[in-house]
């Protein structure tokens, strides 16, 4: 059990008791309510606490000693009544008040408080106990308080709290939930009311807030639909983009082709070349075109905006498809190593891929373009018709128009896209 | 705890309380022990600090009860001398009597002097048969107050001190206070007339403690008031018998009742006698008689002449006379001894009976003298200078 006193009723009690020159008594007023706290942990079940809380509001004092029972105790229920009036129903305790005495109720309290809880209908009346002690010189003086709650059997004693009353700066501020009784209070609210209340009783403060809260939020959902949309429109503008830099590369990939072939076929006349001796070539070549289109190992990665997932998903596949047969546009792309098993090195891939001409396309890259605008597949399929008489060549040519593991930069982004 | 004379109390206390508080320190006994009056303590004031005093209107009283001391918080209010006090019960948490049994509580009357000793009486009653209530808790101990209940002999004069329980051990004690009625009235009044303190009452308290509820440890103590004691020889003429194994009270109490009223009718007696004998002596020696105790009849110094050898006899008689026989001491007028007394012989043994009568003893010291005073003079000629 916990009890708690407001601290202006606490120090309203002291005074009455303090300035009153014999033994002073009162009724406490208040409520008593059960905290249930159920606490859920992993190991145990759920368990309930129940804690009653007595919290003490107000205090009634007595005007005189012996003011609602006789000599012998006894409780004489009229004048409590005339006392208490219309108070009866929120006693929750009552209190004595005894200089220089022991802390430790006394026959008469014992007496009228077992009488008190039949007739208020409280089974745990409560009785505060207040003690005033002072030294024989006077100097040094002490108010000792303790609630009992003489009911029980045991634990008697219980803790009063005073909220508030200590280092706040260390404690939190604590509002109590003690119901505001005042008269005058009530009647100045009521007057004044209507300039901050609806008449719901919400502070009108709380609507104006809401409304500019609500409309903030519009706002934003606004804005939301805004930007959602402007960033659509620029992925596909940097989808255009990208196809047209990888136009671009292609091009410049078939004329460094064009004239490779041309001065090959002017070699070969002279030299017979070796298919082992192809491979380093190869790389000569590509690195020849690395140099030779700067702007055309750049792939999508390197320009500020990240590829699109569909770019990305469109050149997975299609490194794919050039190993094995034309398959569908669903392939999901698999990251994959470099040197796995399941997909040739791309050495040897890139030298087959190398030997189909480049801009010839997959019909795989249709399918996958097709997600693009159609105006870029349409580029796509031109340029495939100029250089039709070029053998097929899918679209992981186009793959190697991004800079990935063939890249004799030692690039490490192919890793990335494979 | 400070020991606070009677007086300075009651100079402490306000004023309109005074009465009642004079009339508890000096007139106050209540229960058995009435040897030991009322003692109040710690005097306290209800009213505020700056109040000028004499204000104080709350104490503690001391009140002795079966052998323990009670502690009782008297609450007054100054300002409201006319309303009754309040009471804390010290230790004794759960005593609550019930107030319809306090009749001066009830109708408490500020005016009457008397109210407040009177009102303790009556809690002390209810005390009382709070601890009866308390020996329920073993069967064996209140079979013991049961018993003695129904004596009306020691009923109506018990206290019951029924003891905390030793939490550790759970034992149960339980202390009987007993007022043996033995009737102390013929006892002389020179025997008691010897103490300094006034005496009071006169009276004999049986105090057995049992310190276990099998009553297994039982240990009798007898307690007599001062004058009584004296009168008796001191406490070590009373020894009173252990408190048999098995037995119980109600057969040990009358047991050393009747011990303690042998021993004042032996003192009563005695005196009696001792009077009877000196009386005798009295008429036998006539002229002889120097002097002798008028009073407590202890003693008598006669001077003899045989053969005009004259000769001092001083006879002793002792308390448990006639059963123990007087002392009598020869002693030459002439001679003295090497330290410069008197030469003198005693003569504890010597035809004696305690049955015989004062005169017959009285004839028979006589024939005795006749018979000793020879070897007593040629003693003094030869031990003892003139």
């Amino acid at each position: 059990m916990a009890a708690s006193i407001s601290g202006y009723t606490f120090s309203s009690v002291c005074f009455h008791s303090a300035n009153s020159n014999s033994d002073h008594e009162g009724f406490l007023l208040g409520e008593v309510r059960q905290e249930e706290t159920v606490s859920i942990s992993d190991t145990q079940i759920s368990t309930a606490e129940l804690l009653q809380v007595v919290e003490i509001h107000n205090h009634d004092p007595c005007a005189q000693l012996f003011s609602f029972y006789d000599y012998a105790g006894k409780v004489n229920e009229d004048n409590l009544n005339r006392i208490l009036k219309d108070r009866r129903k929120s006693v929750i305790g009552w209190y004595r008040f005894r200089r220089n005495t022991q802390q430790q109720m006394s026959f008469r309290e014992q007496i009228i408080h077992k009488q008190l809880t039949q007739l208020l209908g409280v089974p745990d009346l409560v009785f505060l106990l207040f003690s005033f002690i002072s030294t024989a010189n006077s100097s040094t003086h002490a108010l000792e308080y303790v609630l009992f709650r003489p009911n029980r059997r045991y634990n008697q004693r219980i803790t009063l709290t005073i909220p508030n009353l200590g280092n706040t700066s260390q404690q939190e501020y604590k509002v109590s939930s003690v119901p505001n009784t005042s008269l005058n209070y009530a009647k100045v609210i009521k007057e004044h009311g209507a300039e901050f209340f609806d008449k719901d009783g919400v502070m009108k403060d709380i609507r104006t807030i809401f409304q500019v809260y609500s409309a903030l939020q519009d706002k934003v959902q606004a804005v939301c639909g805004e930007v959602e949309q402007s960033e659509r429109v620029k992925e596909k503008i940097q989808e255009d983009v990208n196809k047209l830099k990888q136009q671009i590369a292609l091009r410049k990939r078939k004329t460094a082709e064009e004239e490779r072939r041309l001065r090959e076929a002017q070699n070969a006349e002279s030299h017979p070349t070796s298919e082992e001796n192809s491979e380093p070539s190869e790389t000569s070549l590509l690195s020849r075109v690395a140099f030779h289109a700067p702007s055309a190992p750049e792939r999508p990665g390197t320009s500020p905006n990240p590829p699109s997932y569909s770019d990305l998903l469109s050149q997975e596949d299609s490194l794919l498809s050039s190993s094995s047969s034309p398959t569908s546009a669903a392939l999901l792309p698999r990251p994959q190593a470099v040197g796995s098993p399941g997909h040739p090195t791309p050495g040897p891939l890139g030298m087959g891929l190398d030997r189909q001409a480049a801009g010839q396309e997959d019909d795989d890259d249709d399918d996958d373009d097709d997600d693009d605008d159609d105006e870029d597949s349409s580029e796509y399929e031109n340029l495939v018709s100029e250089a039709a008489h070029l053998p097929m060549v899918s679209a992981s040519v186009l793959a190697q128009g991004r800079p990935a593991a063939l890249s004799p930069d030692g690039d490490a982004r192919g890793s990335q896209t494979s | 705890m400070n020991n606070m004379s009677p007086e300075v109390a009651l100079h402490r206390i306000s004023p309109e309380l005074r009465p009642l508080l004079c009339s508890v320190v000096r007139n106050g006994r209540v229960g058995l022990d009435s040897t030991n009056c009322l003692r109040v303590t710690d005097l306290k004031t209800g009213c505020t600090s700056l109040t000028p005093g004499p204000c104080c209107d709350r104490f503690k009283l001391h009140i002795p009860y079966a052998g323990e001391t009670l502690k009782w918080d008297i609450i007054f209010n100054a300002r409201y001398p006319e309303l009754p006090p309040d009471f804390i019960f010290g230790e004794d948490a759960e005593f609550l009597p019930e107030p319809s049994e306090l009749p001066h509580l009830v109708q408490w009357d500020a005016g009457d002097p008397e109210c407040l000793l009177q009102l303790v009486k009556e809690l002390i009653q209810q005390y009382h048969q709070y601890q009866c209530q308390r020996l329920r808790e073993s069967s064996r101990l209140l079979f013991e107050y049961d018993s003695l209940l129904e004596d009306p002999n020691y009923g109506r004069n018990m206290e019951i001190y029924a003891g905390r329980k030793n939490s550790w051990t759970g034992e149960f004690s339980a202390r009987f206070l007993l007022k043996l009625p033995v009737d102390f009235s013929n006892i002389p009044v020179y025997l008691l007339k010897d103490t300094a303190l006034d005496p009071g009452e006169d009276v004999a308290l049986l105090s057995v403690s049992f310190e276990d509820a099998e009553a297994t440890q039982v240990f009798p103590k007898l307690y007599l008031s001062p004058s009584i004691e004296h009168a008796l020889g001191g406490s070590s003429a009373l020894h009173i018998p252990a408190f048999p194994s098995g037995g119980c009270l109600i057969d040990y109490v009358p047991q050393v009742c009747q011990l303690l009223t042998n021993k004042v009718q032996y003192v009563i007696q005695g005196y009696h006698k001792r009077r009877e004998y000196i009386a005798a002596f009295l008429s036998h020696f006539g002229m002889g008689v120097v002097e002798y105790d008028a009073e407590g009849f202890t003693k008598l110094t006669l001077l003899l002449m045989w053969k005009d050898f004259c000769f001092l006899v001083h006879v002793d008689l002792p308390l448990y006379f006639p059963r123990d026989q007087p002392t009598l001491t020869f002693q030459s007028v002439y001679h003295f001894t090497n330290s410069g007394q008197l030469y003198s012989q005693v003569q504890k043994s010597y035809p004696y009976s305690p049955r015989w009568d004062g005169n017959e003893m009285a004839k028979r010291a006589k024939a005795y003298f006749k018979s000793f005073i020879p070897q007593f003079q040629e003693g003094a000629f030869a031990n003892g200078k003139l």
